[in-house]
């Protein structure tokens, strides 16, 4: 039977133990059984290791690695040509007493979190319930509303996006059907970093992919009772939908703010890496990018990564910690 | 019907990949010495140094060349990673503002060796322009074209308006004066006489030079006051006051590239940039150009620009094939072939020999940008700045961002011009 199972499975008997011994003694044995630690646990998980290989080479290689290193750079003064010198705390009491623009880049930062990530869900549960009311064709509609998210953070949909926001692009081009010159959006400080939250929500198709498997499960004689009581649409929503859906709801929003957080090409594309005008789309990220890149301060840049790394992680550990006064598990 | 991969065809594929790879013509020959050669640049330059890579294995067959372009944004990041990887270009190009910067980090191979012995031939160079690629008295880069700063003029919008182009020893009122009536007098829809320049380096330079002052001093801290830049900025609030040049929305779509310049976007009949870049410019701008140089100070103008090195090239201090890099930048600046191909894109050539070649047979536009730098003389050209301190690109950034704060009237000019001061000395102390 050992030599079936695969996998989990095979984890899970051999780890609780006597089971294995049974079935050794109802089946002959084809193999005599390796002796020693090592070889068993070869037997148990090796062909699993092996398979997992790739995966590990690009796990300690290309991201537990390099944070690790960025962890030693971030106490140096690394400039990419000269190898680093130590500098104890030097970057982060920096970042925390004297950086104008650490703390101008991750306003920037919030006010996009703050706006995108609500927007974004609600949008993508309006989407979600739409579709989920059974229309035909809705795999296809699925799939079309799904298009954005795997083309968002492209470097095209930012440069198309220039072309739509621009003072002569298609919005302006509408607006004056109305009579509104509208100004140049996306370069100018008031509006930029609105093209930019725009451009999130139009991203929702991840979020609603996972609402609308979320509204699945949701049972529909929950529906029958509440309309049988005589319950709005309105009324059943947001007392049957809205809560049932928490677990989800809670799941995109952790997701969905981690991810704002790390928002970085199209406010790259979009302002040319400048963060401009006057720094009013200088996302975190972009900022952290041009000390790395842009002036060759690495350790500096690397001191930031890591601040940005236990804000990300502070954000989520909130987001659990509330999460209990409002997330419903369906026990 | 399932998709599965069975031993033999995960073999067959493995062993059909292994023979893509021998096939691949990098693996297949033998040279002597293989080339990495990185360079920046529009699609027009990339199309020109193909081609001279073509010529120069024609002539050396033992020299194999990879090259490899980044747009000026991406060039500095890559360069200074791949540097760091110790994986550099054997041949890089070079900018005025980095050399420096990389000679002090002895990553750049000195040249002089190579120079001396003729495989590297610099004898129809000036010594001005030897110079320009000098630190120290060793020579870490050859320049492959002059240029200076100049004014590019779109001759055909100015025609229309029934105007003269803006003559060179304009002043910067009478070129005020003259922009704005160009963006009264046009027809074309929402076209102004200027771009917005107030956040363009080397045009505050320029300006600060004709007043006697310079952006940075030798010792590398700023050559101005908060007066100088207040008053620079003051100029263009004054500018876009009067709809001489676009407003800032505008302006801010400006990412210092050719292509998103407000003259190549139709919406400015002049604005400011290099000489060499009248190339770039015309590719892609059908109205016909022109250039000259910037408006001059009234009353007596010291000289503002120089003709300095648009570009050079300098090899990596850890190349295995220094001969062969030495070999391919001689035959880059001094073979006729060669020159015909790169033209003036890359500035006017330094060695008299190749401008002479160009003189002879280069089209209209070419011959505007050769006798534009000869005509600058001691009127508009003064002497060499020393290489720009380390911090100068942050600094250059953070002058367009501040103009902007000026342009959107978040900030006074004077104001702007007091923390652009401060915050330069600051990030110049930083470096």
């Amino acid at each position: 039977m050992g030599n079936k199972m695969t996998g989990q499975a095979a984890v899970n008997i051999t780890a609780v133990g006597p089971p294995r011994q049974q079935t050794r003694t109802l089946q002959p044995h084809r193999k005599a059984q390796p002796k020693g630690w090592w070889g068993k646990m070869w037997q148990h998980s090796g062909p699993g290791y092996m398979f997992l290989l790739p995966w590990f080479i690009g796990f300690f290689g290309l991201t537990l690695g390099p944070a690790i290193v960025s962890l030693y750079l971030s106490f140096t003064d690394f400039d990419l040509l000269r190898s680093p010198n130590w500098v104890g705390m030097a970057n982060y009491v920096r970042i925390a007493t004297a950086d104008p623009k650490f703390a101008a880049s991750m306003a920037v930062t919030l006010f996009f979190v703050l706006f995108s990530v609500p927007l974004k869900l609600a949008f993508a549960l309006g989407v979600a319930v739409v579709l989920n009311r059974g229309i035909r064709g809705l795999p296809v509609y699925r799939a079309v509303f799904y298009l954005p998210s795997l083309l968002g953070t492209s470097v095209a949909i930012a440069v198309l996006w220039r072309q739509l926001f621009a003072s002569d692009g298609l919005v302006n081009s509408i607006l004056a059907e109305f009579g509104i010159q509208g100004p140049s959006w996306i370069s100018h400080p008031s509006y930029s970093i609105w093209t930019l939250i725009i451009l999130s929500i139009w991203q929702f198709g991840s979020p609603m992919i996972i609402f609308l498997a979320g509204l699945r499960q949701i049972p529909t004689d929950m529906y029958e009772a509440a309309s049988l009581d005589g319950a709005s649409k309105l009324r059943q929503f947001i007392k049957i939908t809205l809560p049932l859906l928490t677990p989800v709801i809670f799941f995109n929003a952790v997701v969905q703010t981690i991810d704002a957080f790390k928002a970085f090409t199209p406010a790259f594309i979009i302002s040319g890496g400048t963060g401009g005008p006057i720094n009013s789309t200088l996302f975190y990220t972009l900022y952290l990018y041009q000390e790395a890149f842009g002036f060759f301060r690495m350790g500096y840049a690397s001191a930031l990564a890591w601040v940005l790394v236990v804000i990300i992680a502070l954000f989520t550990a909130f987001s659990f910690l509330t999460a209990r006064f409002w997330v419903h598990y369906d026990d | 019907m399932t998709f599965s991969i069975n031993r033999r065809t995960f073999l067959a594929s493995g062993a059909g990949a292994l023979a893509l790879g021998v096939l691949n013509p990098r693996f297949a020959f033998a040279q002597d010495a293989r080339l990495r050669l990185l360079w920046w640049g529009s699609q027009a330059r990339s199309e020109r140094t193909y081609k001279v890579v073509d010529l120069f294995k024609k002539a050396h067959p033992e020299i194999e060349v990879d090259g490899e372009s980044a747009g000026w944004d991406n060039y500095w990041s890559r360069l200074a990673t791949q540097t760091s990887g110790g994986n550099a270009p054997d041949v890089m190009q070079m900018d005025y503002r980095y050399i420096f910067e990389y000679a002090r980090r002895d990553v750049l191979l000195p040249l002089d060796k190579y120079m001396a012995d003729g495989t590297l031939d610099v004898s129809n160079f000036s010594t001005q322009s030897v110079a320009g690629g000098q630190i120290n008295g060793k020579t870490y880069g050859i320049s492959l074209g002059a240029n200076s700063v100049a004014m590019m003029i779109n001759k055909a919008a100015w025609e229309e308006a029934g105007m003269d182009t803006p003559q060179p020893g304009q002043t910067w009122e009478e070129f005020a004066d003259h922009c704005e009536k160009l963006t009264k007098t046009t027809k074309r829809d929402r076209f102004y006489g200027c771009a917005d320049q107030g956040g363009l380096e080397p045009a505050f330079e320029t300006w600060l030079r004709q007043r006697g002052k310079e952006l940075y001093s030798a010792e590398g801290k700023l050559g101005f006051d908060d007066k100088d830049a207040g008053e620079w900025f003051a100029f263009w609030v004054d500018m876009r006051k009067r709809g001489a040049c676009v407003p800032a929305d505008v302006q801010s779509l400006d990412q210092l590239t050719i292509e998103t310049s407000p003259l190549s976007q139709r919406r400015a009949a002049s604005c400011f940039a290099h000489s060499n870049q009248l190339v770039g410019y015309q590719a892609i701008n059908k109205d016909p150009l022109t250039m000259g140089p910037y408006p001059v100070k009234a009353g007596s103008s010291r000289p503002g620009q120089y003709r300095k090195p648009s570009m050079l090239f300098s090899v990596a201090g850890d190349t295995k094939n220094p001969e062969a890099a030495a070999k391919f930048i001689g035959f880059f600046v001094n073979d006729p072939d060669a020159a015909r191909v790169l033209d003036v894109e890359r500035g006017v050539p330094e060695s008299s020999k190749m401008r002479e070649v160009l003189k002879k047979e280069s089209s209209n536009a070419d011959r505007i940008q050769i006798e534009y730098i000869g005509s600058l003389g001691d009127k508009f050209a003064g002497p060499l700045p020393p290489p720009p301190p380390k911090g100068a690109g942050e600094i250059q950034l953070m002058i367009k961002r501040k103009n902007e704060e000026v342009g959107f009237e978040t900030t006074s000019p004077e104001d702007a011009g007091a923390a652009f001061v401060s915050e330069a000395a600051a990030i110049l102390e930083r470096s």
